[in-house]
């Protein structure tokens, strides 16, 4: 792999995960809206504790 | 041409099934099928996602990783694309509709992880459809999952009051009733 | 000690397939010959153990804010390594297990163990914690593709997974005329699946019941010493 491609598949990743990070971190800032401040999902399907909609439990 | 397409959204709406056909989704489907409600909230969320997320990924794909020969970074570059268009869906709809943020907002981050939307963004590329079908194909998809999710909940809630026994209980008589759904779906192999 | 019991709950009773429901859609769709869940069980069990490790490893620079979006950069990027070495040295195994490589991303046992284990624990532990968890997986979809291939095909079959020509060992169970073949279809995965679950579901219910009972049958033995105490005294 020649350098210029190297180059521009770091630049193109870093521009991907800049993106991703900063929307991540301003969607977590943005206030939720009136009403919606304590929304559940009923979701009890599977037990991914690392969805934000899972209701914790010690396990 | 055209009826080339009307056999594409049709297959990949009953014939093909997301979750049916080939088990797509099945977290959400097991998840957030309790309510009719609440299924309809997520079907719509995941038709959203899903049709901004094909196009977004179809044209990164054909208008840099193609030109620039960086084709090995499909699968980051979908995952990221995905993960980013949840994070903004949600964002918009927390500053601009509130009663939308109701009835999808709590949807929205379950679907990073939702293996139909990232199926739909591959399967786009390795079958090399052209735009249109492409489009017919990422409308297609969602719908399907959406519809089957809607009537799934419908016959949960009448589950609910039935007697099973007991270590059948909650998600293993689910999967039964998903599979009799499956065999019913397979008779519609006759429509094409 | 601790570990060998983290390490044993991932096998049955914490079972990510059957008993916490992870890792469905994989489970149900590759499950129609043993070739392809020993492949997908390899694959699955490979990513589970370095994406904790590499996890548990740099979970103290990481920022708590932003830990998932990294685990998801870490995941995807450690998939598509393992997708391309299937492809240059299984491509039969690839072609037959199809989009569900590239999914594993999406799994959520791994993501869920990332955030649920390795994002609190050493790099060692962490791994053994993958080892298990994936092993736990490995059952789940070899259990599920038995079945599957013996009633639908008749046939306990293996194939060398680096070269497809080369037949490892093939034994004919069940006579050619009465095979199901529905077992192959959507319908078959479901009940399998449905059938395994309900039985791991009874065993459980099981133990717990023998446990209640042993308590009851101690407090009726306490219950009855301590008044033969007091008629004694």
């Amino acid at each position: 792999m020649d350098l210029t491609r190297l180059i521009l598949a770091i630049l193109f990743f870093g521009a991907l995960v800049g993106i991703y990070i900063f929307l991540f971190l301003k969607n977590r800032r943005t206030p939720k809206p009136e009403g919606c401040e304590n929304l559940k999902a009923d979701c009890d399907g599977c037990k991914d504790i690392y969805c934000p909609n899972h209701p914790k439990q010690e396990s | 041409m055209f009826g080339e397409l009307v056999t594409l959204l049709i297959t990949s709406v009953l014939l093909n099934n997301a979750v049916l056909n080939q088990f797509l989704g099945l977290c959400p489907f097991m998840g957030v099928s309790r309510k009719k409600s609440s299924a309809l909230g997520m079907g719509m969320a995941v038709v959203f996602v899903i049709v901004a997320a094909g196009l977004v990924t179809y044209a990164l794909y054909y208008l840099v990783l193609v030109p620039l020969k960086l084709e090995f970074m499909d699968l980051v570059t979908f995952i990221l694309v995905i993960a980013s268009l949840v994070q903004l869906t949600e964002m918009f709809l927390k500053k601009s509709s509130p009663a939308l943020y109701k009835s999808l907002g709590v949807y929205l981050p379950l679907i990073t992880t939702n293996c139909v939307v990232l199926n739909v963004c591959l399967v786009n590329i390795s079958n090399g459809y052209d735009f249109a079908h492409m489009l017919v194909y990422t409308i297609g998809t969602p719908l399907g999952f959406a519809l089957v999710l809607y009537i799934f909940s419908s016959i949960r809630e009448r589950l609910e009051v039935a007697n099973v026994p007991a270590s059948f209980k909650g998600n293993p008589v689910a999967l039964v009733v998903a599979g009799l759904m499956a065999m019913a779906f397979s008779g519609l192999a006759g429509i094409i | 000690m601790n570990r060998m019991q983290n390490f044993k709950n991932g096998l049955i009773k914490d079972n990510p397939v059957f008993g916490l429901y992870l890792g469905l859609c994989s489970t149900l769709a590759i499950t129609t010959s043993i070739n392809n869940a020993i492949g997908m069980g390899v694959a699955v069990i490979a990513v589970l153990i370095l994406s904790n490790m590499i996890i548990s490893a740099i979970r103290k620079l990481v920022p708590d804010d932003i830990r998932i979006p990294v685990y998801i950069v870490i995941i995807a990027t450690l998939v598509k390594i393992i997708q391309m070495l299937i492809q240059a040295y299984a491509p039969a195994l690839n072609s037959s297990l199809g989009v569900f490589i590239p999914l594993i991303v999406v799994n959520c046992i791994i993501l869920g163990r990332a955030e649920a284990f390795a994002s609190k624990n050493g790099v060692l532990d962490s791994a053994l914690d993958g080892l298990g968890m994936g092993l736990g997986y490995l059952l789940a979809v070899l259990a599920m593709s038995l079945i599957r291939q013996i009633l639908s095909t008749g046939v306990l079959s293996m194939t060398n997974p680096f070269n497809e020509a080369q037949v490892l060992f093939s034994l004919r169970l069940i006579p050619d005329n009465y095979t199901i073949s529905m077992f192959s279809a959507p319908l078959g995965a479901f009940m399998t699946f449905a059938f395994l679950a309900a039985a791991l579901t009874a065993y459980k219910n099981n133990i717990h019941k023998k446990e209640e009972e042993a308590a009851k049958a101690a407090k009726i033995e306490a219950a009855k010493a301590a008044k033969a105490a007091k008629e004694a005294a």
